[in-house]
C-alpha cells in the first residue's frame, strides 16, 4: 500500500467527517442522569411511532407528487409543459420550516384564510369551517412539498431516458395507458424513484425546524431533548440506535438503487427521442390544472403568504438588515463550497490514481455525515472539541482551541463540510465515472503529468458537475438551520436563523421578511442551474 | 469572487479577536426591542453588546461545553426555571449584589447569581359569552382540574417551558402526588390535544373551540395592540383575562432574567448592563414593546396591560427560584398524565 499525498488527504477527510459519529458513540459510555426511568418506554414508542408515521406520510406524498409530476411533463404535451418542467423545481427553495410557518399563518384561527373569507362574504364564524393543518399532518405536508423535488428530478431524468421501444412494447401488447404506466414505465424507473425517495427519507428523519415548530416528538427531537435538556445520554443513545437503524436501511437502499440505476442509463447512440402524447381539450386542461395546483401549493402558496405579511407589516421589511444577512449567508456559502469542492476533488482524484480498495471504502464511510441530523452533528462537534481540548490540548499544555472552533466561521464551515461532504463527493464521483480511464492513460502517454491531466482534462470535463454541486451546496447552506443556530459567532445572523428566531418568539409576521428573501435567493440559484438539473442529453 | 474571499478571510480573523470594551450575551429572548435597548446602552457607555441568540437549552449546552473558554458574560432567558437550572449546573457566579440591583428588584425575583428584568403572569382567559362570573368565582390553578371544565380548556404542550414553570410552582405548593392527580384532571378537561403557542390558545377561546385558556399576560396585549393584524385585534376583544388564586397565594409570576456566567470575561460591564436594564428608561422601553410588567417600582406597564387590571395579587410566596428545581418533576407528572 502506497502512503502518499492522495492517501493522506482521503484519510484526513474521512477522519474529520467521522468525528461526530465517533463522538456520539463514545459519549454514550459516560454516566447519565436517568430521569423518568418508568416513562422511557412510552417515550421511545412515541418517538419511533411518530418518526415512522412522518416518514410514511412524506414518502407516500412525495411519491405521488414527484412521480406524478415527472410523468406528466415527460409523456405529454400540453400548454405550459416546458414552463412546468423547471417551475416545479422551485419548491426546493422553500425549506420545510418556512412552509410550516405559511401553513400555520394561513389556516390558524383568524389567519389569512379567515381574512380572505371575511372580505369575500362579510363577517361570519369561519374559524370552525377552516381546516387546520397542524401537528403531524402539518409536518407531513411541509416536508413533502419542500422535498418532493428530489423524486421529481431523478424520476424525470429516468423517464426521459426510457427507451421509446419500451413504450411501443406496451402499445403492441395492447396495454391501456394505466397498465403501461404501472407495469412498464414505473418498474423501469424504480431505481431512480427509490434513490429520490431515500434522499427524501434521510432529510425527513433529520428535519428539525418543521417538526419542532409543530411540536412533534420524533427520534431526532427526542435525541436532542434527552441529550441537551436532560443530559440523559443513555436514552439519547438508545434513540440514536433506532434512528441509525432507520438511516442504515435507507443508506443501503439508496446505494443499491444507485448501482442498479446505472444499468438503466442509456447506451450512447441507442437513444431515440420519445414521442410525447399531444393532449387537447378537457384532458389538456386537467393535466395543466394538476401541474398548476402542485406549483401553487408547493411554491406560490408559501411565497404569497410571506409576501402578504411583508406587505401588511412593512415595518419589518425596513427593519431588516438585508445587506448584512446577505453578506453573512454568502460568506458561508462561498467558504463551504470552496472547501467542499477542493477536498472532494482531492479525494476522488486520489481514489482514481491510487486505485486503492481501502481508500475507496474509507471514502464511502466518510459520506455518512449527510445521514446524521444537523442538530446532532452540531452538538457532537461541540462535545468533541471540548473533549479534545480538555484532554489532548491540556496534556500538551497548549492554548485552548475551543474559541477557534466553537462560535466561529471556521467551526461552522467545518460542520457544514461534515454534513454536506457526501453531496459534493458523490457529485464529483459520478462526474468522474463518466470519464473513461483510457483518457487518463492516453494523456500520460503523450507526456502529461498527473497534475496537467487533472487541470487540463478532468477539470474541464467536470465543469458542469462542479457547477451543479456548487448550486446544490449553496441551496443547502442558505436553508440550513440547526447547525448555524448552534455554532454561529456573536452578532452573526443569516436569513434562516433570523426567520427562525422571529418564529420562535411568536413573531411569524416578522419571520416573513427573511423567509421571503431566503426563498427569492434560493429561487435565483435554482433558476441559474435549472438548465443543468434538467439537462436532457449527456454532454 | 476575489473580493468575497478576502472579505471571508477578514471575517474569520475578526471573529476570533476580541474587542476591548464589550459585553457578550447568550440570549434565549429575541425581541428587536432588546437589540434597540442594547444599542442605547452602547451609545451611553461605549460598551459594545454582542449577542448570540438561540434556544435556551442549546445555549446552556454550549456554555457548559465551552467551560472556562466561554466568552459569554450573561445568559438571558425568559423563564426563571432555566436560570435556576443554569445555577444548579454551576454555570453561574454570584456577584449581582450591587445596591442598584438590590434596591430595584424585589427579593423574590433575584438571587446573587441571576436577576429578573421583567415580569409576566400566567393567567386564565375566558369567553364572557360562555363562562359566567359565578363559574369563575374563586378560580385557582388547582381548580382547573374540576370536572366542570370538561372539554372546555385549552393549554399548550407539556414541553413548553412556561407550563413547566407553572406546574413546578404547583408541585412546590401542593406536592408531587397532588399535582400528578391534578395533571390527570387537566388532561381530561382539555378541549383538544395541546397544540400551538400561547396566542393560539387565546384565539381558540375567541373562535369558540374552548371556553377557557391558560396563557401569559403579554399575549393578549400584543393582540389588542394590532401588531398582529386587524383580525387578531378583533378576536382578542372577545376574550377576557382572569387572574387566578386571588384568595390564597396569588397569581403565578415568572420573569425574563439575566444570569451572570461563571467565566464571564467582562463581569463589570455585564453588571453595568443589568443595572441599565433596570433603569427607568430601559424598563419603560421594555414594557412598551413586549407588554411585560416592569421589574422596578415607579414604571407603569403599557396602557393595554394596565387595562387588563393591575390590582391583582401576585404570588410572592413561591420563590421563582424554586421553579428550576421542580421543573423535572413537573414534566414527569404531566407526561405521566398523558399531557402531550
Amino acid at each position: 500500500m502506497k502512503f502518499n499525498f492522495w492517501y493522506f488527504t482521503s484519510l484526513i477527510v474521512s477522519l474529520i467527517v467521522a468525528i461526530p459519529i465517533l463522538t456520539i458513540f463514545f459519549s454514550f459510555f459516560e454516566s447519565t442522569t436517568n430521569y423518568f426511568e418508568i416513562l422511557k418506554n412510552t417515550f421511545l414508542l412515541e418517538y419511533i411511532f411518530n418518526s415512522f408515521i412522518l416518514l410514511l406520510g412524506v414518502l407516500i406524498l412525495t411519491f405521488i407528487l414527484g412521480v406524478g409530476s415527472a410523468y406528466m411533463v415527460s409523456f405529454y404535451n400540453f400548454p405550459g409543459v416546458n414552463f412546468f418542467k423547471w417551475a416545479l423545481i422551485l419548491s426546493f427553495a422553500v425549506p420545510p420550516y418556512i412552509y410550516a410557518y405559511s401553513l400555520t399563518a394561513f389556516f390558524e384561527n383568524y389567519g389569512t384564510a379567515f381574512t380572505i373569507l371575511k372580505s369575500l362574504f362579510g363577517e361570519g364564524d369561519y374559524n370552525r369551517s377552516i381546516p387546520k393543518f397542524d401537528g403531524m399532518l402539518g409536518a407531513i405536508l411541509s416536508v413533502s412539498f419542500s422535498l418532493f423535488v428530489y423524486v421529481y428530478i431523478l424520476t424525470r431524468a429516468s423517464f426521459y431516458y426510457q427507451s421509446q421501444n419500451l413504450i411501443e412494447l406496451g402499445k403492441n401488447l395492447g396495454f391501456s395507458k394505466l397498465k403501461s404506466f404501472t407495469s412498464i414505465i414505473l418498474p423501469s424507473a424504480r431505481p431512480a424513484i427509490v434513490a429520490g425517495l431515500s434522499l427524501v427519507a434521510m432529510e425527513t428523519l433529520s428535519d428539525f425546524g418543521a417538526v419542532s415548530f409543530f411540536g412533534i416528538n420524533t427520534l431526532t427531537t427526542g435525541i436532542y431533548n434527552s441529550w441537551i435538556s436532560f443530559d440523559d445520554l443513555a436514552f439519547a443513545n438508545q434513540l440514536s440506535f433506532y434512528l441509525l437503524i432507520f438511516i442504515f436501511v435507507l443508506f443501503i437502499l439508496e446505494n443499491f438503487s444507485r448501482k442498479k440505476a446505472r444499468y438503466h442509463s442509456p447506451t450512447k447512440g441507442g437513444f431515440k427521442q420519445k414521442e410525447k402524447i399531444n393532449l387537447t381539450g378537457i384532458k389538456s386542461f386537467m393535466i395543466f390544472s394538476t401541474c398548476a395546483l402542485i406549483l401553487l401549493f408547493s411554491f406560490l402558496f408559501p411565497l404569497s403568504q410571506m409576501l402578504y405579511w411583508t406587505i401588511i407589516f412593512p415595518k419589518n421589511f425596513f427593519d431588516l438588515n438585508f445587506q448584512q444577512l446577505f453578506i453573512n449567508t454568502m460568506i458561508l456559502v462561498f467558504l463551504s463550497c470552496l472547501t467542499l469542492i477542493i477536498f472532494s476533488f482531492l479525494s476522488n482524484y486520489g481514489n482514481r490514481v491510487s486505485r486503492s480498495k481501502f481508500l475507496s471504502i474509507l471514502t464511502t464511510f466518510s459520506i455518512s455525515g449527510y445521514a446524521i441530523p444537523g442538530v446532532i452533528l452540531a452538538v457532537a462537534f461541540i462535545t468533541f472539541i471540548a473533549w479534545f481540548d480538555n484532554t489532548v490540548v491540556d496534556f500538551f499544555e497548549l492554548k485552548s482551541i475551543k474559541r477557534i472552533f466553537i462560535g466561529s466561521i471556521l467551526g461552522l464551515v467545518l460542520v457544514y463540510f461534515i454534513r454536506f461532504y457526501s453531496l459534493a463527493s458523490n457529485g464529483i464521483k459520478s462526474g468522474y465515472e463518466k470519464i473513461n480511464r483510457s483518457i487518463d492513460e492516453s494523456a500520460y502517454l503523450i507526456g502529461y503529468s498527473k497534475l496537467k491531466t487533472f487541470l487540463n482534462i478532468h477539470v474541464p470535463y467536470l465543469r458542469n458537475s462542479v457547477l451543479l454541486i456548487t448550486i446544490l451546496i449553496s441551496l443547502e447552506i442558505i436553508r440550513e438551520l440547526p447547525i448555524t443556530l448552534i455554532l454561529r459567532p456573536f452578532n452573526f445572523e443569516t436569513f434562516a436563523t433570523t426567520a427562525y428566531i422571529y418564529a420562535s418568539q411568536d413573531l411569524l409576521e416578522a419571520a416573513a421578511v427573511p423567509s421571503l428573501f431566503l426563498i427569492i435567493i434560493a429561487s435565483f440559484f435554482i433558476l441559474l442551474t435549472s438548465k443543468y438539473i434538467l439537462r436532457d442529453r449527456d454532454e | 469572487m476575489k473580493k468575497i474571499s478576502i472579505l471571508g478571510l477578514f471575517f474569520v480573523f475578526i471573529s476570533t479577536v476580541a474587542i476591548a470594551a464589550e459585553v457578550n450575551i447568550f440570549s434565549a429572548r429575541h425581541y428587536d426591542s432588546d437589540i434597540q435597548l442594547y444599542e442605547k446602552f452602547t451609545s451611553k457607555t461605549g460598551i459594545k453588546v454582542n449577542v448570540v441568540s438561540g434556544k435556551s437549552k442549546a445555549l446552556e449546552k454550549r456554555i457548559l461545553e465551552e467551560g472556562a473558554d466561554c466568552i459569554a458574560d450573561l445568559y438571558i432567558t425568559a423563564d426563571a426555571g432555566r436560570l435556576g437550572a443554569a445555577k444548579a449546573k454551576g454555570m453561574l457566579q454570584g456577584g449581582l449584589t450591587s445596591d442598584a440591583i438590590k434596591s430595584a428588584v424585589p427579593k423574590n425575583f433575584r438571587t446573587s447569581h441571576w436577576v429578573g428584568i421583567a415580569k409576566r403572569a400566567r393567567i386564565v382567559y375566558f369567553a364572557p359569552e360562555r363562562v359566567s362570573s359565578s363559574e369563575l368565582m374563586g378560580l385557582t390553578y388547582e381548580s382547573l382540574s374540576d370536572p366542570k371544565w370538561k372539554g372546555r380548556l385549552v393549554i399548550r404542550k407539556s414541553n413548553n417551558i412556561y407550563n413547566q414553570s407553572l406546574v413546578a410552582s404547583l408541585v412546590k405548593n401542593n406536592g408531587k402526588k397532588a399535582t400528578a392527580a391534578w395533571s390527570k384532571g387537566v388532561v381530561s378537561n382539555m378541549a383538544r390535544t395541546p397544540k400551538g403557542n400561547d396566542r393560539a390558545q387565546i384565539m381558540a377561546v375567541a373562535a369558540g373551540e374552548a371556553d377557557i385558556a391558560v396563557a401569559n399576560t403579554y399575549y393578549l396585549a400584543l393582540m389588542l395592540s394590532g401588531k398582529k393584524g386587524a383580525e387578531q385585534q378583533e378576536a382578542a376583544k372577545k376574550v377576557k383575562p382572569f387572574f387566578p388564586n386571588q384568595n390564597d397565594r396569588g397569581t403565578h409570576m415568572n420573569i425574563s432574567g439575566a444570569g451572570l456566567l461563571k467565566h464571564a470575561p467582562n463581569k463589570a460591564n455585564a453588571i453595568k448592563l443589568i443595572e441599565f436594564l433596570l433603569s427607568t428608561e430601559a424598563q419603560e422601553h421594555i414594557v412598551n414593546n413586549t407588554f411585560e410588567y416592569p421589574m422596578i417600582a415607579g414604571v407603569s406597564p403599557h396602557p393595554l396591560v394596565v387595562a387588563m387590571g393591575l390590582d391583582f395579587k401576585q404570588d410572592l410566596n413561591t420563590k421563582v427560584s424554586s421553579y428550576g428545581a421542580k421543573q423535572a418533576d413537573a414534566l414527569e407528572v404531566m407526561t405521566a398524565a398523558g399531557w402531550k
